[in-house]
C-alpha cells in the first residue's frame, strides 16, 4: 500500500470525520436554539408510545398508506440505505479490519448490497429527472447528493475487495469520495438522518399525547373489530 | 420570487381583495383600531415584516420540518389536490411547503444563506410575491394533515402551512373571507356575528318546539346556569342555520338526566384562529370558552359536533392561550357514547334504516383522537352502517377544511379536487353520510351537489335523536320514527 493511500484511509478520514462531528454539534445547537412549546392539555394517549411508534415508522411499511401502496418503492428505500450502511462500514473495515474482506463470501455480499443500492440510486435519479412533480421540487443539492451517492456506491463495489496488488485506483477513489462526503454531508440534504429523530419525536409526541398514534385500530383504519356486538350495540 | 410556469391551477394569480378591509378601516372597528385584527397596508414594508416575523416565530418543531424534507415526493399521492390534478406538479404538498421552506432556507438555514441557488433558497421581493404565497397556503391546501402522516421523515407540512398563514394574516394579506370571519370573531366573540338577542331567541324557539314535541315543560335549554356537570358549547352555524341540532342535544341531555347549561358568553367553540394561523385570535376565542366554564363552575366542557371546533377547544386552544387545562373537555359524541354505554339513553336502530356511512373529520381523526367513538354510536343507532375507504386517520378531507368554505375565490379548484371525495362517497352506496363536523356538512353538501350524488348529510346527533326511545312518563308515549 502506498503512503498516500494509507494517509487517505486514516488521517484524512479521521480529520474529515472530526470536521463532520463538529459541524453536527453546531447544527444540533442551532436546532435547540429554536424554542419548543409546553403542552397544556390533558393527555388522551401516551407521548412515549407515540414517540416510539413514530420513530419506528421507518421499519413499518404497513403504517403509512404511502409505503403500503408502493411496496417496491419501500423496498428500494431499504436496499438503498442498507447499501449506504454497507459502504460506510467498508470505510472502517478496510483500514481497521481488513481480514474480513479476505473472505470471498463477505466481499461478494458487500458488493451485492452496495451494487444493488447503486442501481436503486440510478433509478431514483431517473425518477427525479423524468417525473414532473419531482423535477419541479428538485434542487442542485438533490441532484448532486444523489449523483455523489451513486459514485460513492459504485466506488464501494470496486473498493471492497481491498486488493491493492491490482491497483490502488478504486481505493483512492472510494476514500477520496468518503472524505469529500464527510465534509459535504452536513451542508446537504444527506444529513436528513440528523433531523429524522427530531421530526419523528415531535410528531410522535403530539400525536401520542392526543391518542392519534399509535393508531387504536391498527393500520390507520377507523374500525377495530370487537368493539361492537354483532347486533351493533355499543359495548 | 421568480415563478416557474407549469401546468398550474391558476389560483396562484388570484389578486388580493381588500374591499372588506377598507370598509372595516373606514368604520374604525375596535379590533382593527386596537391592533388585534390586521389589515393590509400597501405602503408598509410587508416583506421586511414577513421576514422579521418568520425569524421571530419559528419554533423547534417548525424548524426541523423546514429542514428535514428530502424531496422524495412520497407525500404527493396522499393529497387529494394532487390526486385530482396529477398533471399539475404544483399540487404536491412538498411543492406547497417549499414555497415557505425556500424563504426559511434563504434567511435562516445555513446552505441557503451562503449558496441560495444550490437549494432553491429564495426571498420574497414584493407584496405580489406574498400574495402568491397566500394563494398557495390558503387556496391549494385544506391543511388536512394527510401528507404529514404519510411522510417518511415525519415532516409536518400542515403545520408549515398554518404557520405561513399566520405570518400573512399579520400583514392582512389574506383572502377576504378569512378577514371577515376573523373580524366577526374578534368583534362579537363568535364567527358568525350572532348577537346575544339572536342567540337567546333561537334557544327559546328550540325550547318551545322541544317542549311541544315531548309534551312536557320539564325539558329546558338552560343558559348561564351555575354548578352544572356539563357546559355545552356550540358552533354558531347551529344558531344561524341548524338550530335543530341544539334541540337534539337538549333532548338527549334531558332524557339522560344531565345537568347542563349553555353559557351566554363563551359559547362559540369554533375558532378561526386555527385556519388563519392567528394564535392570538385562537387564544382569545378559546379562553372565552374556558373562562365561561370557570365562571359557571361547570365540571366539564362538552363540544358540539364540529371538527375544527373540537381540535381548537380540546387541543390547540389551551396551548394558544397558555392556559393549563383544568377541566375535562370532550366532544358530544363521546358524551353520547357514554350515555349509551351506561344505559342513560335507549335507542332503536330500526328507526334509522337507510344505509349510513361515516366521514371522519380531519381535525378529529387525524389531528385529534376520535375514530372509534363515533362508530360505536353509529353502530348502536343505525341498522345499516358501512365504512367508506379509506377511513379513520386515512380519510380524505371533505374538501371544505382549512377554512376554505369561507374563501370564495378558491371554490372552483376546491370543487375540482373534490372528485376524490365524491368517488369515495359514491363507492359506499350509502344514502346518508354522517359526519361530526359542521364544516364537513357544508363541504360534503357542496361535493354531493356538484357531483350529483344521491346522498344526504347528517350528524351523529341527528341519528341518535331519530333512534332515541323516549321513556314513557316523560312525553306520555314512546316516540315513533320521524
Amino acid at each position: 500500500m502506498s503512503s498516500q493511500l494509507r494517509i487517505l484511509e486514516n488521517e484524512v478520514q479521521i480529520a474529515a470525520l472530526l470536521f463532520m462531528a463538529v459541524v453536527y454539534v453546531v447544527r444540533l445547537a442551532w436546532i435547540f436554539r429554536f424554542k419548543s412549546r409546553k403542552e397544556n392539555t390533558f393527555p388522551a394517549g401516551s407521548e412515549a408510545a407515540g414517540i416510539g411508534y413514530s420513530m419506528m415508522n421507518i421499519a413499518m411499511p404497513w403504517a403509512m398508506e404511502s409505503t403500503r401502496k408502493r411496496p417496491l418503492f419501500y423496498a428500494q428505500f431499504v436496499i438503498f440505505h442498507l447499501g449506504v450502511a454497507a459502504a460506510i462500514s467498508a470505510t472502517f473495515i478496510i483500514p481497521y479490519a481488513p481480514g474480513l474482506f479476505r473472505i470471498p463470501a463477505a466481499v461478494r455480499l458487500f458488493q451485492a448490497i452496495i451494487g444493488a443500492a447503486c442501481l436503486v440510486g440510478v433509478t431514483r435519479l431517473v425518477r427525479r429527472l423524468t417525473v414532473p412533480a419531482i423535477r419541479l421540487i428538485s434542487t442542485v443539492d438533490d441532484y448532486l447528493s444523489l449523483l455523489l451517492m451513486i459514485f460513492f456506491l459504485a466506488a464501494g463495489v470496486l473498493a471492497v475487495p481491498n486488493d491493492t496488488a491490482k491497483g490502488e485506483g478504486p481505493l483512492i477513489l472510494f476514500f477520496a469520495l468518503t472524505a469529500f462526503f464527510l465534509v459535504y454531508v452536513p451542508f446537504s440534504k444527506i444529513c436528513h438522518y440528523l433531523y429524522y429523530p427530531f421530526t419523528r419525536y415531535f410528531l410522535g409526541r403530539t400525536m401520542g399525547h392526543r391518542g392519534t398514534l399509535p393508531p387504536k385500530g391498527g393500520r390507520g383504519s377507523g374500525t377495530r373489530p370487537g368493539l361492537t356486538t354483532e347486533k351493533g350495540e355499543a359495548r | 420570487m421568480k415563478r416557474k410556469r407549469v401546468a398550474a391551477s391558476g389560483i396562484v394569480d388570484a389578486p388580493l381583495e381588500t374591499k372588506s378591509q377598507d370598509k372595516a378601516r373606514q368604520e374604525g372597528i375596535a379590533s382593527l383600531a386596537g391592533g388585534r385584527l390586521k389589515a393590509y397596508d400597501p405602503g408598509a414594508d410587508n416583506v421586511g415584516k414577513f421576514l422579521e416575523l418568520l425569524g421571530r416565530r419559528i419554533s423547534r418543531p417548525l424548524a426541523v420540518s423546514m429542514t428535514a424534507c428530502v424531496h422524495c415526493g412520497m407525500c404527493a399521492e396522499s393529497c387529494h389536490y394532487f390526486l385530482a390534478r396529477p398533471d399539475d406538479p404544483t399540487m404536491t404538498p412538498v411543492y406547497k411547503a417549499d414555497q415557505i421552506r425556500r424563504v426559511f432556507k434563504r434567511h435562516i438555514d445555513w446552505t441557503g444563506r451562503l449558496v441560495p441557488w444550490w437549494v432553491h433558497a429564495e426571498s420574497p421581493r414584493t407584496d405580489e410575491d406574498l400574495n402568491r404565497l397566500k394563494n398557495v397556503v390558503f387556496g391549494a391546501c385544506s391543511a388536512c394533515r394527510r401528507c404529514t402522516l404519510n411522510c417518511p421523515m415525519g415532516v409536518d407540512t400542515a403545520l408549515l402551512v398554518r404557520f405561513t398563514r399566520g405570518l400573512l394574516t399579520e400583514l392582512g394579506i389574506v383572502p377576504e373571507g378569512v378577514f371577515n370571519v376573523s373580524r366577526d370573531e374578534w368583534e362579537t366573540g363568535n364567527q358568525m356575528a350572532v348577537t346575544e338577542e339572536d342567540f337567546l331567541e333561537t334557544l327559546q324557539w328550540m325550547k318551545d318546539e322541544l317542549q311541544a314535541e315531548l309534551g312536557t315543560t320539564a325539558v329546558d335549554i338552560p343558559v348561564d346556569r351555575p354548578d352544572c356537570d356539563v357546559l355545552y358549547t356550540l358552533n354558531p352555524r347551529e344558531i344561524k342555520f341548524d338550530p335543530r341540532s341544539i334541540a337534539n342535544a337538549a333532548k338527549v341531555f334531558h332524557i339522560a338526566g344531565e345537568r347542563w347549561t349553555l353559557p351566554k358568553w363563551g359559547w362559540d367553540q369554533t375558532n378561526f384562529g386555527l385556519f388563519s394561523g392567528d394564535d392570538n385570535l385562537g387564544a382569545y376565542v378559546a379562553r372565552n370558552v374556558y373562562e365561561a366554564a370557570v365562571r359557571l363552575r361547570a365540571k366539564k366542557i362538552v363540544i358540539s359536533e364540529c371538527g375544527h371546533g373540537y381540535r381548537s377547544t380540546r387541543w390547540e386552544g389551551y396551548n394558544w392561550a397558555g392556559y393549563a387545562q383544568n377541566l375535562p373537555t370532550e366532544s358530544v359524541v363521546v358524551t353520547l357514547e357514554r350515555y349509551l354505554r351506561e344505559g342513560r339513553i335507549q335507542v332503536d336502530p330500526a328507526r334509522n334504516v337507510l344505509p349510513v356511512t361515516f366521514h371522519d373529520s380531519c381535525n378529529i381523526a387525524r389531528s385529534g383522537d376520535l375514530v372509534e367513538e363515533p362508530r360505536r354510536v353509529l353502530r348502536a343507532v343505525c341498522a345499516d352502517f358501512r365504512e367508506m375507504h379509506p377511513n379513520g386517520r386515512e380519510n380524505f378531507c371533505c374538501t371544505g377544511g382549512g377554512g376554505l368554505l369561507s374563501m370564495a375565490e378558491y371554490r372552483p379548484l376546491r370543487l375540482e379536487v373534490a372528485k376524490i371525495k365524491a368517488e369515495q362517497l359514491k363507492a359506499t352506496g350509502a344514502k346518508l353520510v354522517c359526519t361530526m363536523c359542521h364544516n364537513c356538512i357544508d363541504g360534503l353538501n357542496d361535493v354531493i351537489k356538484h357531483y350529483g350524488l344521491d346522498m344526504k348529510v347528517v350528524q351523529v346527533l341527528d341519528l341518535v335523536s331519530s333512534a332515541l326511545v323516549i321513556p314513557r312518563g316523560d312525553s306520555g308515549e314512546a316516540r315513533g320514527p320521524r
